[in-house]
């Protein structure tokens, strides 16, 4: 035994695993720091940095102080920044290379806090103006000249006369030589001489009897054959001009058609004040349903993470192969866990109007593992400007395809200021002051999003319109605007979240229709008139010219007419009058005729 | 590279038991062909110290065995994948995946467990050819080569006072 056990060498591994441990322990700290950073960094896209990191193994936790997330759009911004961040970890699932948090909490959490140096890690486009979602759009009180328009515009009925004006020169053209193609004067003619020939074969005896009889039979066919063609051209030739009268009717409809076009195009509409609520407020509306989606997007992908990896827990299952590295087979868990998971973190907000705290469960990139969604729910009372606060829901990607996220926020006594609801030169509008109590229900499933808030603002005081303003719509809509105390709001979002669709509505709509309505609708009623006027007189004479046109139709109706009779004419009176079709019915020997 | 055939000479020509250079070797085989930072290798690792293994075949054997193993990589990537799939193999691995210790082990990665299939299956059957090779050498080719004019040119050569240097030492 004693030849083949080297007793030594257990001392010399002893030693060797102690200088291992150190080592590790000595830069464990530093490690974890620089891979939060670097996995941090590559996620946001600009630096992720940290001041330090403490790792415990007894119990298995960690401490980081100090995390500061660059804003990517504005480098010397943290889009976040975290004073302490205390975890505890599941050390038995840590060696499974399963990060497990029992429980996060995280202090002093600021929002847009400014940075010593630039975070950006690549060069930051500029950052783009954002548009407004709506754009104020008062009616015009000046009726624009109607001549001046009508000289510019490209107008609807013009182009149809244009249109049908060719056509029916096209068609008369088309009809004309095929009237040439049909059988006329000189095909009567022809089956006139048959006739007489035929009148002459019966006088021939019994054989020219018979052969009259085959030949009279054959030209009964041919004219017929004839008769049977001019019908179905005749048919063809109605319905081509009924189409003609047809469009000609719907020309008379089409001057209505630009008038509306034109009282929108040069806003001589009172639609503008039936939406006035999107225009003043949807702006401000649009801009927060933009905010969400931003951080919703940037939320999904963490959401999703495990989906992307194809995270499933049936069977043997092969991850994508790095090479030299190999290849993870993963089998099936009797409990199974994500591979990131946080059970609750505790958070606390520092925000200018005060300090929000909140929790959220299961936060983790692989909901269908763990068979729960993340739920959040943050409170604030008494804050600087807000009775109360509060913001709740969850994101539920359990079943992948079935992803249903929902949320819903609640303010109290919330007080607006100084918000400016419209730049326009014509009309600036701005809410000085006033107190809002708001809840908004938001849901997402899939892709389709839906929205619905309501707000109540009370003691509202608002100011609009410049000093000096001799306009009588927007002097009208200043004076009512600035007597507004109290409104009622309620928007619904649909759509998706690239392309949301805000509708509003409010008292302010009826209040301003109430103001301005009939000044505008008068003057509408006006333009319209002059507008009507002025098209009628247009078009008067290029539609006595289509109507001439159309009635040069009248010629070729008569003229196939006419055809058509003139072949019944010669098959009733000629055959039947001329011929003796009754003795040749019953000939000798009992022969019987075919007809 | 001198010194190392230097030292494979010494190993080879000392009194030193065939079956602890061939045991060297073999534990070098399992510790340089199978990731290095392994689970199983601090196991190799404390069977090299604690057994009366020797320890210059090992490293030697070590550090040609690393240098092989990148090579053979694919082969491992292969071989594992199909043991890791093998159906019939399946309930055992997925006995093995709810282990600690087996995940730490890492064994569900392709070139682990094919690395380790394949240095282990040739284990045994490498410490028997090794120990045979060994004996054969020492009892019929020493002699023969140390009388050839090669070796008596290797003799002369800086090599030999390599050699000569290193076993003067050990015999300090």
């Amino acid at each position: 035994m004693g030849k083949w056990i080297r007793w030594w060498g257990l001392g010399a591994f002893v030693v060797v695993a102690a200088i291992f441990a150190c080592v590790w322990i000595f830069f464990v700290d530093g490690w974890v720091k620089s891979q939060i950073e670097e996995a941090g960094t590559e996620a946001v896209g600009a630096k992720v940095e940290l001041d330090a990191v403490e790792l415990s193994l007894f119990p298995a936790g960690l401490m980081l102080t100090r995390l500061q997330v660059t804003d990517p759009k504005e480098p010397m911004t943290n889009a976040v920044e975290i004073a302490h961040i205390t975890m505890g970890l599941d050390g038995l699932n840590l060696l499974r290379r399963k990060i497990i948090v029992e429980e996060m909490v995280l202090e002093g959490v600021r929002l847009s806090t400014p940075r010593a140096t630039s975070g950006a890690t690549r060069e930051v486009s500029l950052q783009e103006e954002e548009t407004g979602m709506f754009s104020i759009d008062l009616p015009s009180l000046e009726v624009p000249d109607v001549k001046k328009i009508l000289e510019q515009e490209d107008l609807e009925t013009i182009r149809l006369i244009e249109t049908l004006k060719a056509d029916l020169k096209r068609e008369k053209d088309t009809w004309e030589s095929r009237l040439k193609e049909l059988p006329g004067k000189a095909q009567l003619a022809e089956y006139k001489k048959r006739v007489k020939n035929l009148k002459k074969a019966t006088k021939g005896g019994l054989k020219g009897i018979l052969g009259g009889v085959g030949e009279v039979q054959s030209l009964k066919q041919d004219i017929e054959r004839e008769i049977e063609s001019l019908k179905g051209v005749k048919k063809e030739f109605e319905d081509t001009v009924a189409l003609l009268h047809t469009r000609l009717d719907q020309l008379q409809t089409a001057p209505q058609r630009d008038i509306q076009h034109l009282k929108a195009k040069y806003n001589v509409s009172p639609q503008g004040l039936a939406n006035m609520s999107q225009t003043l407020l949807g702006g401000k509306i649009g801009s927060w349903v933009r905010q969400g989606a931003v951080w919703y997007e940037r939320v999904k992908p963490f959401l999703e993470g495990a989906q992307a990896l194809g995270g499933g827990q049936a069977g043997p299952e092969v991850h994508k192969p790095l090479r030299g590295k190999g290849v993870d087979v993963h089998f099936k868990e009797a409990n199974p866990l994500p591979d990131f998971l946080i059970r609750k973190a505790t958070v606390s907000v520092n925000l200018d109007l005060g300090d929000l705290a909140g929790t959220v469960h299961n936060i983790t990139n692989d909901q269908p593992t763990l068979g729960h969604p993340t739920t959040f729910a943050f409170s604030g009372e008494q804050l600087n400007g807000v009775k109360s606060v509060s913001l709740e829901g969850a994101l539920n990607h359990v079943i992948p395809t079935k992803a249903k996220d929902e949320a819903s926020f609640r303010a109290q006594g919330y007080e607006l200021t100084n918000l400016v609801l419209s730049k326009d030169d014509k009309w600036p509008v701005a809410l000085t002051s006033g107190l809002g109590d708001m809840t908004m229900i938001v849901g997402l499933k899939g892709q389709a999003l839906t929205a619905n808030g309501k707000g109540h603002l009370r003691n509202l005081h608002l100011s609009a319109g410049k000093e000096g303003d001799t306009n009588p719509l927007t002097k009208a809509l200043s004076s009512a605007v600035t007597d507004i105390s109290q409104l009622s709001l309620q928007a619904d979002v649909k759509g998706t979240l690239e392309q949301p669709d805000v509708t509003l509505s409010s008292d302010l709509d009826r209040i301003l229709q109430k103001a301005a309505g009939k000044m505008v609708n008068e003057l509408a009623a006006k333009f319209g008139a002059e507008l009507q006027t002025a098209i009628s007189a247009k078009i008067a004479k290029p539609m006595q010219q289509l109507k001439k046109n159309l009635s040069g139709f009248d010629g070729i109706a008569g003229d196939l007419t006419e055809r058509a009779t003139q072949h019944n004419d010669i098959l009733k009176g000629l055959l039947e009058k001329n011929l003796p079709i009754k003795g040749l019915k019953s000939l000798p020997g009992g022969f019987k005729l075919p007809f | 590279m001198i010194k190392l055939l230097a030292k494979l000479l010494r190993v080879l020509n000392s009194e030193t038991e065939p079956g602890q250079i061939s045991l060297g070797l073999c534990f070098a085989m399992i510790a340089g062909l199978t990731p290095l930072f392994s689970m199983h290798n601090v196991f190799v690792l404390l069977l090299v110290l604690m057994l009366r293994v020797n320890l210059a075949a090992f490293l030697m054997g070590l550090a040609l065995c690393t240098g092989i193993a990148y090579l053979l990589d694919p082969l491992f990537h292969l071989l594992g994948l199909a043991v890791l799939t093998a159906s019939s193999l399946e309930s055992l691995w997925t006995v093995l995946y709810q282990s600690v210790w087996w995940r730490l082990e890492h064994f569900n990665n392709s070139i682990v467990m094919g690395s380790l299939v394949f240095s282990i299956s040739l284990f045994l059957p490498v410490l028997l050819l090794l120990n045979l090779l060994i004996r054969r050498y020492r009892q019929h080719v020493l002699a023969w080569v140390q009388k050839t004019k090669i070796m008596q040119m290797f003799k002369a050569s800086k090599l030999y006072a390599t050699y000569q240097t290193l076993s003067a030492w050990r015999h300090v």
